[in-house]
């Protein structure tokens, strides 16, 4: 009952007009942000810190701006992908499948329409799922202590190498690298300076926002240059905009599984909506079998991508709200926000800033609202986005950028840093490293040695507090098995290609 | 070939960054663990990453995927490169309408706009920016050169 109230509470807050219309301002900017090719949620999110900052926003308006971003982001993805076949982020690579096919049988409206009506669905799915599940694994987690919480990390951590699949070794070096990041400046504990060569600059640490913006504003910059020739030319949306009642009924149950299995995966520390939304499709084509003609325009085919993207955007609020871990790269500059504003994000944020968490979570039901309201007739003028020239763009991105690196110190020691980051992010991005990785690994890393050591100084140094809770012992079997798991699908791989040869020989 | 060079840098700025770690010793200790412990964990965590990826690089499924970049990509990227710098150099002594108009010119042009549209896309950014920033949002932008004509 108290979660209705809560809930009622946070209403009060997203509905109020200035958050309202931030919520359409943040879902605007991040529908055309999503739709513009090689932008995706974070350099949304990461470009507009600096402003809801500059803004002077309240920590609850400026959450709203990046969740509505963030959300919107998801919605305006789909729409390079149906109609460019060229995927505004990882996550949109599945929709392209089905979804440029039907482009190019003149059923782009439909398409749009019904990836529209998915994304809603998923996304009022996983807020759904936030509203119930949050509050409860807030308040099991308040009796986390730094040991739990140092244990809850490294988890976090093999999960993300584990679930990126076919690159687990690279992950797990940009998470270090991530996590060294975070020791660079003056230590909190012992005051000294770390890592920081005698530089001014860097005796307070790297800052968030410089990292950020270089790791994701600066390195696109770059890999947006191999896109300066003119690009394809957009397929017409024609014909009819909007799906019909037999077409809608028949991605409803589609939509309904690949919502929870969305939301499953966002919760879940890793690769979030980009695997949420490739393993939705493989099950749906499973689902489907013979009948089904996916890959070449299938409606399942296009709603099911579609709905768990937008869901796991969703879910992943929920370990961001109330463990203070996030779980994509996105919701990590999420928090990054946070702590700007000195909040620090875990189960406490439910007790005492409920205002903060309820009003982000009543925000995320009415900027799904707003994004479904605002795409099925605006699409043609969104489609019109598409073709704004990179040459425009881009001088307009690299200046808010360092406009925003600048803001913070109000030094260019900054801007050069940024650049020096920016140069190492192309190289790691060039090589096959993922950059969330590392942004989630710097995000963690202050966290993880504080808590680290707060948990030696219980202990009085000795590591087997680490052990002593159920709590950190059902951790380490989760480790455990995740770790057991690549060898495992390795083992299963193996067998089943020697079967095969087996068959073949007979 | 570039993913082993890349991992071999990384192996050696792991041995240096340790060599520079192991002298972080708190002065008092409060503590069981000093500022040392942590980051020497981390660096021996990214060394044995970076030790597989340069002797077993075959592990990761995209290790054949080599990048390619062509003559013509490297000059893009060093342009680039050499604007951004440009800015930051320029942004406090010229101050910004001046040093983000030649900024923007050199962008637009780089990604292939031609010279008048990408000069009033200059001029518009530079003056753009500047009140949106200064004047509206309150973030204190330097004003160079055109700080003695007063005219914002």
């Amino acid at each position: 009952m108290d979660t209705l109230q809560y809930l009622g509470q946070g209403f009060g807050v997203a509905l109020s007009p200035n958050n309202l219309v931030t919520a359409l301002a943040g879902t605007t900017i991040g529908t055309i942000v999503g739709l513009l090719p090689g932008l995706g949620p974070i350099n949304g999110v990461a470009l507009l810190i600096p402003v809801a900052f500059a803004l002077g926003l309240p920590p609850e308006t400026a959450l709203i701006l990046l969740a509505s971003v963030y959300l919107g982001c998801e919605y305006g993805g789909r729409i390079s992908s149906i109609l460019l076949n060229i995927p505004g982020e990882a996550s949109a690579v599945m929709t392209t499948l089905d979804g440029y096919p039907l482009a190019r049988q003149g059923k782009g409206g439909i398409a749009l329409s019904i990836s529209a009506w998915s994304s809603f669905i998923g996304g009022m799915i996983a807020t759904l799922g936030v509203v119930l599940f949050a509050p409860m694994l807030a308040r099991w987690a308040v009796s986390f202590g730094p040991a739990e919480y140092f244990m809850l990390m490294v988890f976090a951590i093999v999960c993300l190498a584990v679930m990126a699949g076919d690159k687990p070794v690279k992950t797990a070096v940009a998470v270090a690298i991530g996590l060294l990041l975070s020791c660079v400046g003056i230590d909190a504990n012992s005051g000294v300076y770390r890592f920081t060569f005698g530089s001014l600059g860097l005796a307070d640490g790297i800052q968030f926002v410089v990292l950020v913006l270089g790791l994701f504003s600066i390195s696109e910059i770059l890999m947006l240059l191999e896109r300066t020739h003119k690009g394809q030319a957009a397929v017409k949306a024609s014909g009819r905009m909007l799906f019909n009642f037999q077409e809608g009924a028949s991605v409803i149950a589609t939509n309904l599984r690949s919502g929870v299995m969305g939301f499953v995966f966002g919760i879940l520390p890793g690769a979030g909506a980009t695997l949420a939304s490739a393993m939705s499709y493989m099950s749906e084509k499973r689902i489907a079998g013979p009948s089904g003609k996916f890959g070449e325009g299938d409606l399942r085919g296009l709603a099911a991508p579609e709905t768990a993207n937008s869901a796991s955007a969703c879910g992943s609020m929920v370990p961001m709200l109330t463990l203070g871990i996030p779980g994509s790269g996105t919701t990590a500059v999420m928090l990054g926000a946070l702590t700007l504003y000195n909040i620090t994000p875990g189960p406490l944020l439910f007790q005492n800033q409920p205002d903060i968490v309820w009003g982000l979570i009543a925000s995320l039901f009415v900027a799904n609202v707003i994004l479904i309201i605002m795409n099925i007739p605006m699409i043609n003028l969104f489609t019109r986005i598409l073709s704004v020239p990179n040459w425009t763009l881009v001088p307009a991105i690299a200046i808010i950028t360092s406009i925003g690196v600048y803001a913070v110190h109000a030094t260019t020691f900054d801007l050069f840093l940024m650049i020096a980051i920016g140069i190492f992010g192309y190289i790691m991005h060039k090589l096959g490293f993922p950059l969330s990785a590392l942004l989630l690994g710097f995000i963690l890393g202050g966290m993880m040695e504080s808590n680290l050591r707060r948990a030696l100084s219980i202990s009085d140094g000795s590591l087997a507090i680490l052990f002593n809770s159920p709590i950190t012992l059902g951790l380490w079997a989760l480790v455990i098995v995740m770790f057991a798991l690549p060898f495992w699908r390795g083992y299963r791989a193996r067998r089943a290609r020697l079967a095969a040869a087996v068959e073949a020989n007979a | 070939m570039y993913q082993r060079l890349f991992a071999a840098s990384l192996l050696l700025a792991c041995l240096c960054l340790g060599f520079v770690a192991w002298g972080y010793q708190a002065p008092y200790s409060y503590e069981p663990v000093g500022p040392r412990a942590y980051p020497l964990m981390l660096l021996i965590l990214l060394g044995a990453g970076a030790l597989l990826l340069v002797f077993k690089p075959m592990l990761e499924a995209d290790a054949d995927g080599e990048p390619h970049l062509s003559r013509q990509m490297v000059r893009k990227v060093v342009i680039c490169l050499a604007l951004l710098l440009a800015l930051a150099s320029l942004f406090e002594a010229l101050g910004f309408i001046p040093s983000a108009i030649l900024f923007a010119l050199g962008m637009a042009r780089l990604f292939g706009g031609r010279w008048l549209p990408s000069l009033v896309l200059a001029v518009i950014l530079g003056f753009g920016m500047y009140l949106l920033f200064d004047k509206i949002l309150d973030v204190p932008l330097p004003q160079g050169v055109l700080a003695p004509l007063e005219i914002f």
